[in-house]
């Protein structure tokens, strides 16, 4: 594979320079074609059969894992979903012309947690018209490089506007070149990288720090409880749970067919199901004892219930509260009365998503919207956005246009 | 309490600090008594199906994670002392706490190991204490042993950490007085204490020499401290700031859940002619750890990282089998080395002591 490691400051201010020179002469191409582009090269992307090895090296997934998720990659670039976004946020007729006044470059810092993370990355920076900037994290170096390649066989005119770079972390030097030339920033990964690098920053910028996701089951919904649970434990084992859309907590209304104590079990047997098609991922031994210790705790919680073990674990807990994540395929369930209670529960700005189940999202979105929720969705839609998933509550092209924004929720139904 | 006199007996008869210990048989039996007198430990074993009947060796006595510590009274009998971890956030429920009923087998345990592994000399030198005296911490674990340790084992031993943290310009003036007699000194506390000790001495330009045969026992590693400090320039500091040698510098683990320590072996070998030794953490014969898969919870191959689990017979008054949040691996046949706290746990540590006094 093409690992496009950076050693020097001149070689990226070469590659960065030669890319601005690429956004000039691609100036005047419309977004509808850059769409295109990019919706082609996501589905070249996706069957480049070289990727997925050196992914399952890289990050650690097992490769049923990494066959699940590359398509959900891929699948977000659904060119209806653009064109809508584009016509939402730019207004009618805009994606026949070229992408409005906008910066220069964008710099997106990603973090390791799921691979492929550059994919979007990329594409909502050509919509815009910027050239893109990928510095890759750790565990998924090739995912970017490859994306160019693919972007380059359908567009390589385009594919010149984007720089795919990787770096060791904490590479000063690179860091601060990068960040001198970024009009806009965009910032993912853990509250540490965040700090070390937002007062060194000259642009705008966009962060991503670490937030989660929960799913919300009706009782009407729990009147087919096997199939409610096979989509939440879907969401939550895709990515090793380590993404902020997976979820963490299921809450389940009280007075349907079935206690939420019973749905604890069924959810269980929806976990050990899910290992069997996708066996987990090589973990640090650092990230299992994180989990372990967590589990351990969570055992002398008052009223807990511990069902299972981390790998494939429910927590059953008698309070309606939100508590802190433990990921290793471990959920939390806790029944509430109404889910209108739910948004009255979740801290501020810590829920990226809500996964629902016979609820009525209407009624949630203001109260959750209000909360810092970003996206709701049907379970087993959790970890299959599109481009117009309005991350963290900023408008997708909005924000990188500068644009001043409400806070945003989307609703798939 | 009979059984915990017996054992206090054993863990002081001489030869003092190493006594035999037949642990196998020390450990099921400990693990009778504790299923019997301990209701919140007997149910924790009875979830996982676990009996003395059904314990056939020390490894299957179920361990406790220390998280239990912070939710369940976790004694045999009514406490003598109660011991809790040192912590600046995560409120009361965060906090461990350690209820001890019999304080006479925690002396014991503790006055054997650190006469074995800090003074094996036999030396008695007077102690700087650089920890908050007994009177303002008496819910320091570490503070009571080093308390008791002083009482028995120093001919004099003066605190230095105040309501308001570190008393320096009375420590300052003690060294000085300690470098004039050229008599040694063991000074022990907490490694934040001694770094800003350090820091006042070079921002002073101050540096002593303190007589030969003086020592450093310092605990808590990076807890607590205003920036980072490798173990290799904690040690080099000792030197250029006390003029006390690397080997005469012993690091302490212990945790608020456990009545015995482990010590840094680098003394220990010296005095027994193992000063090519790689410097590990020790016990005394009656704790041993193992390192486990946090998966599996079984043993990890020899040399492997994992979390650590200590078997502790002295305390026998609460629960033996403690799975810390702490990573670590097996060095050698006797060691352990300490690599880390588990991401997420609760801050605690007997490193915070200072921090919670007012800082360093």
């Amino acid at each position: 594979m093409m690992r496009l490691e950076v050693q020097t400051r001149e070689a990226l201010d070469a590659r960065v320079d030669a890319a601005l020179l690429a956004r000039r002469a691609a100036a005047d191409l419309p977004i509808l074609a850059r769409a295109e582009a990019l919706a082609r090269a996501a589905a070249r992307w996706q069957r480049d059969g070289r990727l997925a090895d050196v992914l399952v090296d890289t990050t650690g997934f097992s490769r049923p894992m990494i066959d699940a998720v590359l398509p959900l990659a891929a699948d977000a670039f659904a060119a209806s979903a653009i064109v809508a976004l584009v016509e939402r946020e730019l207004g009618a007729g805009a994606i026949e012309k070229p992408p409005p006044a906008g910066p220069a470059m964008v710099l997106h810092v990603l973090a390791s947690n799921v691979p492929a993370l550059a994919l979007p990355a990329i594409a909502l920076g050509v919509l815009v018209g910027a050239v893109v900037l990928i510095k890759s994290g750790r565990d998924d170096p090739e995912s970017a490089p490859a994306f160019v390649e693919a972007l380059a066989a359908e567009r390589p005119d385009l594919a010149a506007t984007v720089v795919a770079a990787y770096w060791p972390g904490a590479t000063t030097v690179l860091e601060d070149a990068a960040l001198a030339r970024a009009d806009v920033t965009v910032l993912t990964g853990g509250d540490a990288a965040l700090a070390a690098l937002v007062p060194r920053m000259r642009g705008r910028c966009v962060l991503h720090g670490p937030r989660t996701s929960i799913a919300a089951v009706g009782r009407g919904a729990l009147a087919d409880a096997p199939t409610v649970a096979a989509r939440i434990a879907a969401d939550a084992v895709l990515h090793e749970q380590r993404g902020c859309l997976s979820p963490q907590t299921a809450y389940v209304e009280e007075g349907g067919a079935m206690a939420p104590r019973e749905f604890a079990d069924v959810l269980l047997a929806a976990l050990e199901t899910a290992r069997e098609r996708l066996p987990p991922a090589r973990a640090a031994v650092e990230e299992r004892a994180a989990v372990r210790v967590a589990w351990d705790a969570a055992e002398h919680e008052p009223g807990t219930l511990l069902r299972g073990a981390p790998g494939a674990g429910v927590i059953l807990q008698d309070a309606a509260s939100f508590r802190p994540p433990i990921g290793g395929r471990t959920l939390r369930v806790h029944p509430v009365r109404e889910l209108g209670m739910l948004p009255g529960l979740l801290p501020m700005g810590v829920v990226e998503c809500v996964g629902l189940a016979g609820g009525d999202a209407t009624a949630l979105a203001a109260p959750l919207l209000a909360r810092g929720v970003a996206r709701i969705c049907p379970v087993g839609r959790m970890q299959r956005p599109t481009l117009s998933w309005p991350r963290g509550q900023h408008a997708p092209l909005g924000t990188l246009l500068g644009r001043p924004a409400e806070p945003c929720l989307e609703i798939e139904r | 309490m009979a059984l915990e006199t017996e054992l206090a007996a054993a863990l002081a008869a001489p030869p003092r600090g190493n006594p035999a210990i037949d642990f196998e048989a020390w450990a099921l039996r400990v693990f009778a008594h504790q299923y019997e007198r301990n209701g919140p430990y007997r149910a924790f074993c009875e979830r996982r199906g676990v009996t003395p009947r059904s314990v056939a060796s020390w490894h299957e006595v179920p361990a406790v994670p220390t998280a239990a510590f912070r939710r369940l009274e976790l004694a045999c009998g009514p406490p003598e002392a109660v011991f809790r971890t040192s912590g600046t956030s995560g409120g009361p429920d965060a906090r461990g706490r350690h209820l001890v009923p019999a304080l006479a087998l925690y002396d014991a345990a503790a006055l054997a190991a650190f006469e074995r592994f800090v003074l094996p000399d036999a030396a008695r030198p007077p102690w700087a204490v650089l920890l908050p005296s007994p009177a303002l911490r008496p819910d320091s674990s570490l503070v009571h042993m080093c308390a008791a340790a002083a009482d028995a084992l120093a001919p004099r031993a003066d605190w230095y950490v105040g309501a308001d943290g570190l008393e320096l310009e009375r420590l300052l003036a003690r060294l000085a007085d300690d470098e004039r007699s050229g008599e040694a000194v063991l000074l022990a506390g907490v490694t934040a204490a001694f770094v800003a000790l350090f820091d006042a001495c070079r921002a002073r330009g101050r540096a002593f020499r303190l007589g030969p045969g003086s020592r450093v026992m310092d605990t808590g590693g990076q807890k607590g401290l205003a920036r980072p400090v490798s173990r290799a320039a904690f040690l080099r500091s000792c030197w250029t700031a006390l003029g006390i040698p690397a080997y005469f510098c012993v690091n302490e683990y212990g945790m608020t859940e456990l009545c015995s320590q482990r010590y840094d072996s680098v003394l220990d070998d010296r005095f027994h002619g193992r000063s090519l030794a790689p410097r590990r953490l020790v016990a005394p014969p009656w704790l041993r750890t193992r390192v486990l898969d946090p998966d599996t919870l079984a043993p990890v191959p020899p040399g492997a990282t994992g979390l650590l689990c200590h078997h502790d017979l002295a305390n026998a008054g609460s629960v033996s089998v403690v799975l810390t949040e702490d990573l670590g691996r097996l060095v050698g046949d006797d060691g352990i080395e300490l690599q880390g706290r588990v991401a997420g746990a609760p801050p605690r540590g007997c490193g915070l002591l200072l921090a919670e006094l007012g800082g360093a």
